[in-house]
């Protein structure tokens, strides 16, 4: 009996706290097509909101990834978009969900199962918002997946996470673990410093975009997205 | 186009009140707000000035420090720079770490990575040294262009304008060089959310003294810090006579 009712309050809690992010999220962002997904409409900072122009240390949230609709997020989604074989009837997991863009797109293809996964609540509350502007159903959560077995899945998207040296590391072990279980592992990125000579040994590229111009990084940065295939075992 | 290395130093914020620790071998630190050295702003200022003239190819930021030094470097990032590299100083390395150890670091990643201009901000406004430029310089045997107001880069060859004693200074380098930034080059740029979150996707490199060949033992010894004497009470005078009579008596006339 006390079980049912902590568990009720903590349900309670979980929800209220969910309704609070979703209220500040929707307070500072604006909705926007001016991507390489414009079929798909989501909640972003952009230069219509005020955060665009905060300095460091007023901003309400902390590090809002999932408030910028990265490179490698925009060719991962665009490719299911145009792809829809990859997803269709599959279960499909979208690691560092952020915006949620790319569970979003594989659910709209007619993916069986897709589940948005994220350590950070904020994005997935962004992504639950999101998925309902683009009406569509997906679940999510925020248990730190990386290194599981992911039985239960086909496919594996990874949006644009190669920035830092330590965790790609990390990541594209796990990763290859994946693909000689038999999944399919789809990486949407710019061509980051994560993305070694020797890693890309290991992948495919599938799909190479050029990027609006909202979406393109300042002087030197990237102008043309990808999507790569893990597919080569050496 | 220039390859563009510039020198950031976290330091205590300009507008914090310094307190000295009562052991007198430092200021307190623990605790207290940090930033970007003002006149480090303004080197990176004008290093991403020139990237966006196209007058560079690339911006590289280094800091010597212990771990939160990254957070400077992101700062360093978000302004426009395109990668940072961290030299991990920390403990009692730290504590001892001066403009000499500091030239030898930046004149070797110079060399590393091909860098044919070094900006840092003209002194750091914690030790007040003004000395680090002119090591660099000296040790890469490079010219260079201290108390810089204005820099103007022709292909090779640049222009400086210097603040000195007395007024401006014009004068002309080839490049490479290395230049220190004044207050008046320029007013940096604030980083704004969209370029503080692209900056943490830019490279971050650690690297140690060791990794480059340099020697971080202190040939410095801080004996004591001190507070500034505290300043005595003045006394009010009738009139002028009295004031002559006062002045005579203290021996300053």
């Amino acid at each position: 009996m006390l079980t049912a009712i902590l568990q009720t309050k903590y349900y309670y809690q979980k929800h209220k706290m969910l309704r609070d992010i979703s209220a500040a999220i929707i307070r500072h962002t604006a909705l926007s097509r001016r991507h390489l997904t414009p079929e798909l409409v989501l909640r972003l900072i952009t230069p219509e909101c005020p955060l665009w122009r905060a300095k460091e240390g007023e901003s309400p949230f902390r590090d809002p990834f999932w408030a910028f609709y990265w490179p490698g997020g925009q060719a991962t989604a665009r490719y299911i978009l145009d792809n829809q074989d990859l997803v269709k009837d599959r279960n499909v997991l979208d690691i560092g969900c952020g915006c949620g863009a790319g569970s979003i797109a594989a659910a709209k293809m007619k993916a069986k199962y897709v589940l948005a996964n994220d350590i950070d609540h904020h994005a997935l509350a962004a992504t639950h918002l999101n998925a309902n502007l683009n009406g569509v159903l997906i679940d999510t959560s925020s248990k730190n997946l990386i290194g599981t077995k992911c039985e239960e899945f086909n496919v594996i998207l990874i949006g644009d996470m190669f920035y830092d040296e330590d965790f790609s590391q990390t990541l594209f072990k796990w990763l290859i673990k994946l693909h000689e279980a038999g999944k399919t592992i789809l990486i949407g990125d710019p061509g980051r410093h994560g993305l070694t000579e020797k890693r890309r040994r290991h992948v495919q590229m599938l799909a190479e975009y050029k990027m609006p111009r909202e979406s393109q990084e300042e002087n030197n940065g990237f102008t043309k997205t990808k999507v790569w295939k893990l597919n080569k075992l050496i | 186009m220039s390859r563009v290395l510039v020198g950031v130093k976290r330091v205590i914020d300009y507008a914090v009140k310094i307190r000295v620790k009562p052991d007198k071998s430092g200021v307190v630190t623990d605790g207290v707000k940090h930033s970007m050295n003002p006149f480090d702003e303004i080197a990176v200022e004008e290093a991403v000035r020139m990237k966006e003239k196209k007058l560079a190819s690339e911006v590289i930021a280094v800091s010597c420090g212990p771990s939160q030094a990254q957070e400077t470097l992101r700062t360093a990032l978000a302004m426009g720079a395109d990668r940072a590299i961290h030299v991990e100083v920390a403990g009692a390395e730290y504590d001892t770490l001066q403009p000499i150890h500091v030239a030898k670091i930046l004149a070797k990643l110079s060399q590393d990575e091909k860098a044919d201009l070094v900006i840092v901000g003209k002194q750091a406004i914690d030790d007040d040294s003004n000395q680090t430029a002119q090591m660099t310089a000296a040790l890469l045997d490079w010219p260079q262009g201290t108390f810089a107001s204005k820099i103007e880069k022709t292909d090779g060859a640049l222009t400086i304008t210097r603040e000195i004693d007395g007024g401006l200074e014009v004068i002309k380098t080839k490049i490479p060089a290395v230049l220190s930034a004044d207050l008046r080059l320029n007013e940096p740029r604030y980083a704004t959310l969209p370029n503080i979150m692209k900056a943490k996707k830019k490279p971050l490199k650690k690297v140690s003294a060791k990794d480059l060949g340099v020697d971080l033992a202190p040939r410095i010894k801080v004996v004591s810090v001190e507070d500034p004497p505290v300043r005595q009470a003045g006394s009010i005078i009738p009139d002028v006579d009295t004031l002559v009579a006062k002045l005579k008596e203290g021996g300053h006339v």
